[in-house]
C-alpha cells in the first residue's frame, strides 16, 4: 500500500499542474515532525476529503523555497517570514496564506562554563548562526544589543554553523543555534544536562519572528479558482495539525514512515513532536496580524549590510485572511 | 520579446562575422585569434541578457548579466575579502602543502618496488572518496577558518600528484639509465639530471589536475562550516538570501581565478617541458 502510495505520488509529480485540484507543497526542511500536519493531513485522508492530490516535497540544506516556487515547482511553500519578505522585497512577491506556529522554536544554547550568563556576556564569544534565511532574527538582536559581529573584545565572532551540534560539543563555539524541537535534544542526547546550558529564546528577547508560514505567490491569488484550492488545503491542513497535536506518538509513526531516507527515528520524532505541539497550540491557523507586524518591525530595526532582510516596510499584499476566513469558518 | 528578438538579431550577426573571418585568409593573425573567441562570448552574454530581458525571467532565478557586472563593481571590497579567504588562505596553502608533500613522497616511495606498486589503488581510492563526506569531518578537526579549507585541498590534491609524479618517474627508458650508469652517475644525479626532467610532463599533469580540484575543494569545504566570509559562504548563503546577482558575481570570481591559475601552471609547463614533442608546434 505504501509503495502503491509513493507510486501514486510521483505520477502526480510528473503530471505538474494539469488538474485544477492538484497541490504541490514544497517544505522548507526534510521530512520531520515539524511538518506533522502536513503528513498526518495526507496519511488520515484529509486532503482527499476535500478532494486535493497533495504532493508533499521534502526540502534540505541546499533547497531554498522560495526558489522552488518562483520556478514554479510548486503551488505552495513552508517558509519563515523573514525570509520570505525578503523574496517580496527582491521582487517574489510572497504571500502568508496561514500560519499554524503561533510561537517559534529558535533558540540561542550556550554552555554555562563559558563564562555567560546573559546576553551582557556575549562580546568576547564565538556564537554558531545558521544562515539560508535563518540568520536574520541573530543579526536583529546583536543589533538590539548594541553588540558588533566582526570579533574582536567587544563584539562577537559569527561561525556559520552547519545543521548539527558539534561546534558547541567539540567547543568550538561557545553558543549555538538549535530549534526547541530538534537540535536541543541532540544536544541533551549527547551527554550535556540542561543545568549546564543557558538558553535563550528569540521570542522571549524581543526579537521573535513568525517562523513556518503557508506562503503562496501573489498574482495566483486573483485566480478564485486556485484560491478555492487553498481554502481547501488549508482546512485539510489544520485539521491534520490538530490531529498531530492530540495525538503525537501516532503523529511521529506517521512521520518515520513517510521519510524516505530512513533517517529519522520513532524516538526523535516523538520528542520533535511533543516540541513543535507547543508552538502550533495557540494558532488556528490565521495569521494574527500583531505578530506580522512585531516580526517586521525587529527586522526594520536592525537593517544593516549583514542583515539584509528588509530595508523598508513590504510593499502590498504580504499577507491575508481571505483564505482562512474561509477556510476556518 | 523584441528585446529576445534584436538578441538573437546579435547572436547570428554574431555568428557570421566570426565564420566570415575564420574563413578569410586573415584567420591566423593575432588580433583575429583574440577578436573571435571575444565576440563568441559577447555573443552568449547578449543572448543571455536578451533572453532574460525578452521573457521576463525572474531575478530570483536567474539573473541578467549586466545586473551581476553592476553587483560586481559594485562589491568589489566584499569579493576581494571572499578571495583572500578562499583563494589565498585556502586554496593556494593547502594546493602548496599537497602538492609539495606529494612530490616528495612520490620521490622516496620511488625507491620501492612493493610501495610504488601497491599505490596505484590505494591512490584511487582515496581520490574516489567524495568530498562531502570527507569535508565535514575536517572542519571538525580543523576548526572553522581556513585551515580546515586547506586540509581538504591537500586531500584533494594529494593523490592525483603522486600517482602522477610516480609514473613520470618511471618514465626515463632502461637505455638512458643505462646510459647515465656509464657516466658512473650517482642515484642523485641520475634522480636531477634524467628522471625527474622525464617525469615534468607527467607532474604537470597532476598539477593541473589539482588546480582545479583545489578550487572546488576550497569553496565546498565552506558549505559545512565557516567564518563569515569566503567564497563558498557567500554563494550557500545568497542562495538563501535569494541574492543570485551577488552568488553569480562570485561564480565568475571562481571561473576567472580558476582559469588564470590553469593558464599559469601550463605556461610554467611550456617553460620547463619546452622539449616535450607536446610542447612543440
Amino acid at each position: 500500500m505504501k509503495a502503491f502510495k509513493v507510486a501514486l505520488m510521483a505520477c502526480v509529480a510528473g503530471a505538474g499542474m494539469a488538474r485544477a485540484e492538484d497541490v504541490t507543497l514544497q517544505l522548507k526542511w526534510v521530512t520531520q515532525a515539524q511538518f506533522a500536519g502536513y503528513y498526518v493531513a495526507l496519511d488520515q485522508g484529509f486532503y482527499d476529503e476535500e478532494g486535493l492530490t497533495v504532493t508533499i516535497k521534502p526540502g534540505g540544506p541546499d533547497i531554498a523555497p522560495e526558489q522552488v516556487i518562483a520556478g514554479g515547482g510548486a503551488d505552495v511553500i513552508v517558509d519563515w517570514m523573514a525570509a520570505a519578505l525578503a523574496a517580496r522585497e527582491r521582487g517574489l512577491p510572497l504571500v502568508n496564506i496561514a500560519q499554524p506556529f503561533k510561537s517559534g522554536g529558535l533558540q540561542l544554547t550556550c554552555l554555562k562554563d563559558t563564562g555567560i550568563g546573559s546576553p551582557e556576556d556575549f562580546p568576547g564569544h564565538t556564537l554558531g548562526v545558521w544562515f539560508y534565511g535563518n540568520e536574520y532574527p541573530f543579526y536583529a538582536w546583536m543589533a538590539k544589543l548594541g553588540v558588533p559581529t566582526e570579533g574582536g573584545s567587544d563584539g562577537v565572532t559569527v561561525l556559520k554553523q552547519a545543521f548539527n551540534v558539534d561546534p558547541l560539543l567539540q567547543r568550538q563555539a561557545d553558543c549555538i543555534s538549535v530549534m526547541t524541537y530538534n537540535e536541543y535534544g541532540q544536544v541533551l542526547d549527547a551527554g550535556i544536562t540542561p543545568e549546564e546550558l543557558v538558553t535563550f529564546n528569540y521570542l522571549q528577547e524581543g526579537v521573535g519572528m513568525m517562523e513556518d508560514g503557508l506562503y503562496v505567490l501573489e498574482d495566483r491569488l486573483s485566480d478564485p479558482a486556485f484560491k478555492e484550492t487553498m481554502v481547501k488545503f488549508v482546512r485539510a491542513s489544520m485539521k491534520g495539525w490538530k490531529w498531530a497535536e492530540a495525538n503525537p506518538d501516532e503523529a511521529a509513526a506517521v512521520i518515520v514512515d513517510y521519510d524516505e531516507t530512513g533517517a529519522q527515528t520513532l524516538e526523535h520524532q516523538q520528542y520533535m513532536m511533543s516540541e513543535v505541539a507547543k508552538l502550533t497550540a495557540g494558532s488556528n491557523g490565521a495569521l494574527d496580524p500583531a505578530d506580522y507586524e512585531e516580526t517586521v518591525a525587529t527586522l526594520l530595526s536592525a537593517v544593516s549590510p549583514e542583515n539584509p532582510a528588509i530595508t523598508k516596510e513590504p510593499e502590498g499584499m504580504a499577507w491575508t485572511h481571505d483564505i482562512t476566513d474561509a477556510a476556518l469558518n | 520579446m523584441s528585446v529576445f528578438g534584436l538578441a538573437l538579431l546579435f547572436w547570428l550577426a554574431a555568428w557570421a562575422v566570426n565564420a566570415a573571418l575564420a574563413r578569410s585568409r586573415w584567420r591566423d593573425a593575432s588580433g583575429v585569434r583574440v577578436v573571435v573567441p571575444v565576440l563568441f562570448g559577447a555573443a552568449i552574454l547578449g543572448l543571455w541578457e536578451g533572453a532574460v530581458r525578452g521573457f521576463g525571467v525572474s531575478p530570483v532565478i536567474l539573473p541578467a548579466p549586466s545586473s551581476v557586472a553592476a553587483r560586481f563593481a559594485g562589491e568589489t571590497g566584499l569579493l576581494w575579502e571572499d578571495f583572500l579567504q578562499t583563494v589565498l588562505k585556502g586554496a593556494l596553502s593547502g594546493y602548496a602543502i599537497g602538492c609539495g608533500a606529494a612530490f616528495l613522497v612520490a620521490v622516496l616511495i620511488d625507491r620501492s618496488r612493493f610501495l610504488t606498486r601497491g599505490l596505484l589503488p590505494v591512490g584511487n581510492f582515496v581520490a574516489a572518496l567524495p568530498i562531502v563526506g570527507i569535508a565535514p569531518i575536517l572542519v571538525s578537526w580543523f576548526g572553522f577558518d581556513w585551515q580546515s579549507k586547506a586540509a581538504v585541498v591537500v586531500v584533494m590534491v594529494f593523490f592525483p600528484v603522486l600517482v602522477n609524479t610516480v609514473q613520470g618517474l618511471a618514465e626515463a627508458s632502461a637505455m638512458q639509465k643505462d646510459l647515465m650508469r656509464t657516466y658512473a652517475a650517482s642515484y642523485l644525479q641520475t634522480l636531477l639530471k634524467l628522471r625527474l626532467p622525464a617525469a615534468m610532463p607527467f607532474v604537470f599533469n597532476g598539477l593541473k589536475i589539482a588546480t582545479t580540484l583545489a578550487l572546488i575543494g576550497a569553496i565546498v569545504a565552506e558549505y559545512f562550516g565557516s567564518p563569515t566570509r569566503g567564497m563558498g559562504f557567500r554563494i550557500s548563503t545568497g542562495v538563501g538570501r535569494l541574492d543570485i546577482e551577488l552568488v553569480w558575481a562570485e561564480i565568475a570570481v571562481a571561473a576567472l581565478t580558476g582559469s588564470a591559475v590553469f593558464g599559469l601552471v601550463s605556461l610554467v609547463e611550456r617553460w620547463v617541458t619546452f622539449w616535450h614533442p607536446s610542447q612543440r608546434s
